[in-house]
């Protein structure tokens, strides 16, 4: 459901993404897991279309995120971790905002509102305006605009940072809950036990490199671990990125 | 789509309450208050001022002729001899003091010249004001002085003015009756637009990225060029309207002035109109005329805006890059009122932000010309379009939109 080949993005004179390849089939909950700066945003700011790759291709559901954006945009949901939502308006008027901003008609957008709202229990956040949410309401709400449109891709980026126990429960449950025959999920975190609970497959991120990728127990098996916080390290470790000073981030 | 985006810019600003009044409100009020309470003050102390008899000091009183007192007399001064008048204005003991010299009233019996000082601070308008007094009674006094001479000689003291100036107004009635003020519109209109536009386009630019809401924005199905043009008209809305206010306050405060001043004051009432604003023939042509320009000049300040928001990264550094923006504004206001000294024919009307000016000025006064309303609507659209090419190129920036 989603490719991305060989793709590379280098800021100023940094390589934030390095020749990563991986694909996510329907169904599955596709988890790129990695340190900050592993370049997990940048992938996922590309395969959102708001980045132009500098090499490589990718495709979300058939579509080139770069000939066919548009197109692309109308397919996926984004959760970032930001969290931001406009403080002046309800939850309510901004799911409709959104709702519109995707073509629904003000039924669809109601009756999405409900659904939504059955699901991840929006209470007061639909009436009260967004600045006098806690963070819990926010990312539900943030969600709740990601999921409108009922996208068939969701990409979600450190959403549990900041969140207390039980809103970061909520958010697992309707990461947990959201892929089917025909939707797919990629959770970026560099949570493990996140990883370890949501994601059929994840691959390593370490600096731009795609270290490794393949089901849990596989990256396991491969770094010769039971844990998958010590297989992680151990994986970064063999790559020979670690420990290097930042001269291999540096584009030649 | 343009209409979904600018209507939620439109809400979120209505629903921010400092924003409405510093939108609506401020200028609403400000422009009568200025008005209305700065004559009001000012005529008030000139009016005390004139009218309480102040205590000047002189200096060879017993030199001055009966005449001359009665006249210094008849200002609402009284005179107290001083040793040293000089000493007494600069310790402020009073605010203007007279010195006659010895032998004043014998050279003026003897048919001579002579003189008198008067001593003032410089600068200090009360001390300028009473100093006027006592000048004035001088003249006078040298007038009856003349007269009484002539008149001895046997001459008509109308030798004295051989040739007489008559001054002749050619100026239209549509430009008589302008104002001196005139342009304070269009400039109203451009630094209020500023103003009223700011909050909107610093929200819909840096207010975004600050909030992280752009990103989302632009993940959404909406062409950027669309996100561009609504939140530019969402803007330009906000701009206009607080200029609408600005100028409702200005009308406002002319007619209260006019009905409650005017009589007051008397003969001056004309010029005072005059300076105020005037009143300003109003026809269906000036009215379309003013709107599309007034449209286009705060479109033009909406597009500046949005454009130089976009770059930065919060609402503080937002703020930091409008405000020079205002002295964009307010230098083309100062060079309107040397227009007259300006001969630039029809180059001046190329400029944007000047040209509007210079074009409202024109139809209030009745003189504008189709070369120069052309030029102007044209040089104001081609920047506007201009500048949201390139807010859409900035917004298609990777390093603009991403910068952390």
């Amino acid at each position: 459901m989603i490719h991305v080949q060989n793709l590379s993005k280098t800021f100023a004179r940094v390589r934030a993404v390095d020749d990563v390849t991986f694909s996510v089939a329907a169904g599955e909950v596709f988890g790129l897991l990695g340190p900050n700066g592993a370049g997990k945003t940048t992938t996922l700011r590309i395969l959102a279309t708001l980045l132009r790759p500098d090499a490589g291709s990718a495709s979300v559901a058939g579509l080139d995120v770069q000939r066919d954006a548009e197109a692309v945009r109308r397919t996926i949901g984004v959760v970032n971790g930001g969290m931001g939502l406009y403080d002046r308006l309800t939850g309510r008027e901004i799911l409709r905002y959104f709702g519109r901003l995707y073509d629904m008609d003000a039924r669809a957008i109601d009756r999405r509102i409900a659904e939504v709202d059955d699901l991840l229990d929006l209470g007061d956040a639909l009436t009260k305006p967004a600045g006098t949410f806690s963070t819990g309401m926010r990312q539900k709400v943030v969600i709740a605009r990601a999921v409108l449109h009922d996208p068939p891709v969701i990409f979600f980026d450190e959403v549990t940072s900041g969140l207390d126990v039980m809103a970061r429960r909520a958010v697992l449950d309707v990461v947990r809950a959201y892929p089917s025959a025909e939707r797919a999920v990629i959770y970026s975190t560099h949570v493990m036990s996140e990883v370890e609970e949501l994601c059929d497959r994840a691959a390593v991120l370490y600096r731009g490199r795609l270290v490794a990728q393949g089901s849990i127990d596989e990256l396991k098996r491969e770094a010769g671990e039971t844990d998958l916080e010590r297989a992680f390290f151990s994986l970064v470790e063999r790559s020979g990125l670690a420990g290097d000073d930042d001269a291999t981030r540096v584009a030649a | 789509m343009l209409r979904r985006i600018a209507a939620k810019e439109i809400l979120s600003t209505l629903r921010d309450r400092r924003a409405i009044v510093s939108n609506l409100l401020i200028p609403l009020l400000l422009l009568p208050i200025i008005m209305l309470g700065l004559p009001l003050l000012l005529g008030g102390l000139f009016e005390r001022e004139a009218e309480t008899v102040t205590t000047l000091a002189v200096q060879g009183l017993e030199q001055m002729p009966d005449e001359l007192v009665a006249l210094v007399e008849a200002q609402q001064a009284r005179l107290e001899p001083f040793d040293d008048v000089e000493r007494a204005v600069r310790d402020d003991e009073v605010p203007a003091g007279i010195v006659v010299p010895d032998g004043f009233a014998a050279a003026l019996a003897a048919g001579e010249s002579t003189s008198v000082g008067i001593y003032r601070k410089a600068g200090n308008i009360r001390s300028e004001l009473n100093a006027g007094k006592l000048e004035g009674a001088v003249n006078a006094y040298r007038q009856l002085v003349v007269a009484e001479r002539l008149g001895a000689a046997g001459i008509d003291p109308s030798v004295l003015e051989p040739v007489t100036i008559a001054r002749l107004d050619a100026s239209t009635d549509a430009e008589r009756s302008s104002g001196q003020l005139a342009w304070l519109i269009p400039f109203f209109i451009a630094i209020w637009t500023l103003s009223g536009g700011q909050m909107t386009a610093i929200d819909a630019t840096a207010g975004e990225k600050e909030r992280g809401t752009l990103e989302v924005l632009l993940v959404a199905p909406v062409r950027r060029a669309e996100v561009v043009v609504g939140k530019f008209l969402a803007t330009t809305l906000f701009g206009l309207m607080a200029a609408s206010m600005a100028i409702v306050g200005f009308v406002v405060g002319g007619v209260v002035m006019r009905s409650i001043f005017l009589p007051r004051l008397g003969e001056d009432a004309g010029e005072m109109v005059a300076i105020m604003g005037g009143s300003l023939t109003i026809t269906p042509l000036t009215v379309v005329l003013l709107l599309v320009s007034a449209v286009l000049l705060a479109g033009l300040v909406a597009a500046l805006l949005i454009s130089v928001t976009l770059f930065a990264r919060s609402f503080k550094e937002a703020q930091t890059y409008v405000a020079p923006l205002s002295f964009l504004l307010i230098v083309p206001a100062i060079g309107l009122q040397f227009r007259d000294l300006i001969d630039a024919g029809t180059a001046l009307y190329w400029i944007p932000m000047l040209n509007a000016m210079v074009l409202m000025d024109d139809v209030v006064r009745g003189s504008a010309t189709v070369a120069g309303i052309g030029i102007t609507w044209l040089s104001l659209l081609g920047v506007i379009t201009l500048l949201l090419v390139f807010a859409f190129r900035s917004f298609g920036r990777e390093d603009v939109l991403f910068r952390t």
